[in-house]
């Protein structure tokens, strides 16, 4: 299986890496892991003339905490975001996600910014990053923005990621005390395969107990991520009970519409997203109890 | 246009000239001639090409050439030494881990990058760590055994 030809370039730092994108514009791609893209232009899905690989750009590469975000590099890979402690204790559901996604080949070569911008609708990290309500900053020559994740998924491998930007980093904000997420997959097996529903859900309680916010996200049941808003309205200002859970994942059936494909029929699909949301509605309580 | 790359594999240097479609799976089985790393599905999901690079076990069907540069990698190959197979290489012979061999070299490096971190892993630890590593033949029982009796050769 031959990979189209294409020129290949290797900035050094992220001007540089901003300076090629600049020049080239649509005919380049960034590759970090290159999981998702070498795969897609061996099935010659993709093509670029240009791929531009952000490996050795140190700078895209770090992790820290800092006044309340965890702050991830692009290029830090799947495998380090499932040890990484500051990742694993502040915001446990990503490190859930992490260890979710491909097989341990796969991880030590995927990064979280690359699973961010193919922006696959089964992706594992997108729903909790969402559920954490993370901020993305992209560089171009122009300087950097932030985008919120809500608003950077536009449709299937489609983002609000210019053709001159690259995503640098990636901002979670740690949950305040008594606030907290989880992270459910349903595959075919499991490892190795491609998500049939995903959710993450987050919750965060007042001083007397009751949620004041909540999201929850749902996976591979739409062109992009969804929130299940009719889910998140049911559990807002109410005391967190399994009754009440349960009608939240009620809700979430209209939340979305599922189609029917070969990973699933649209009517398991919804099934499972019940499930899985009762189940991560459950999973944040829990770290929502332990985060005081 | 080719460009020359360096690279460290088995603990020997070399320097390839390389296109930049071409990946450090094509580099070991066409260039250095080291084809105990096998060619599968070519998608990242068999794990039969599997080599470790900086002491992690990656799909390099899916690692660009002129990305591996500067990398230092270890192949199958490199496993034997002067006193004979590796334990785990004995232990896949013994508890007949292989059947039609395609998948052993990916098996058995994921398995050493397991043991490396892990000298005593439960069944569930080797399960976890070769589920990336697709066996057709054996219904995993006889690896994950051969795994298992490679850590206890290792821990004595």
């Amino acid at each position: 299986m031959l990979l189209p030809k294409f020129k290949f370039h290797e900035p050094k730092t992220e001007e540089e890496a901003c300076q090629i994108l600049t020049e080239y514009g649509e005919k380049a791609k960034p590759i970090a892991g290159g999981t998702d893209l070498v795969v897609n232009m061996k099935k010659k899905l993709l093509s670029p003339e240009h791929v531009v690989s952000l490996s050795r750009i140190g700078s895209l590469k770090g992790l820290e905490k800092e006044n309340g975000f965890v702050k991830i590099g692009a290029c830090f890979t799947v495998a380090d975001m499932i040890e990484a402690k500051d990742i694993k204790e502040n915001v446990s559901a990503l490190s859930a996600s992490a260890g979710a996604l491909g097989s341990p080949l796969v991880r030590n070569l995927a990064t979280v910014g690359g699973n961010i911008g193919s922006a696959r609708p089964a992706a594992d990290l997108p729903p909790s990053l969402m559920a954490y309500g993370a901020t993305l900053i992209l560089k171009s020559s122009h300087g950097e923005r932030n985008v919120g994740i809500d608003n950077f998924f536009k449709g299937p491998g489609a983002t609000a990621c210019g053709v001159d930007e690259f995503i640098s980093e990636i901002q979670v904000q740690t949950p305040p005390a008594g606030a907290g997420a989880g992270y459910l997959n349903l595959g075919a097996r499991k490892a190795q395969d491609c998500n049939i529903v995903n959710v993450a859900s987050f919750i965060a309680l007042d001083g007397s107990g009751v949620i004041e916010t909540a999201r929850v996200i749902l996976g591979c049941v739409g062109p992009i991520q969804v929130r299940a808003r009719a889910a998140e309205k049911i559990l807002v200002g109410e005391k967190p009970a399994q009754t009440l859970f349960e009608k939240a994942a009620e809700a979430t059936k209209t939340d979305c519409l599922p189609i029917t494909d070969f990973r699933g029929s649209g009517g398991y699909k919804l099934a499972m997203v019940g499930v899985l949301t009762q189940r991560t509605l459950k999973i944040a309580l829990g770290e929502a109890k332990k985060n005081t | 246009m080719k460009e020359l790359i360096a690279l460290t594999v088995n603990d020997q240097e070399y320097e390839v000239a390389v296109t930049p479609n071409q990946t450090l799976l094509d580099v070991i089985r066409y260039q250095l001639e080291l084809t105990g790393t096998k060619k599968g599905c070519e998608l990242g999901d068999c794990g039969s090409c599997t080599v470790i690079m900086d002491g992690k076990p990656v799909n390099s069907c899916l690692v660009l050439a002129m990305q591996a540069a500067g990398k230092n990698i270890k192949t199958i190959e490199g496993l034997e030494t002067e006193q004979g197979l590796h334990p785990i290489q004995k232990a896949f012979v013994e508890k007949q881990g292989v059947q039609c061999g395609f998948c052993t070299s990916g098996m058995i490096l994921s398995a050493k990058n397991l043991l490396d971190k892990n000298a005593s892993p439960t069944d569930g630890d080797i399960r976890k760590a070769l589920s990336g590593n697709l066996c057709r033949c054996t219904g995993y029982q006889k690896i994950i055994e051969s795994v298992q009796a490679a850590s206890e050769e290792m821990s004595k």
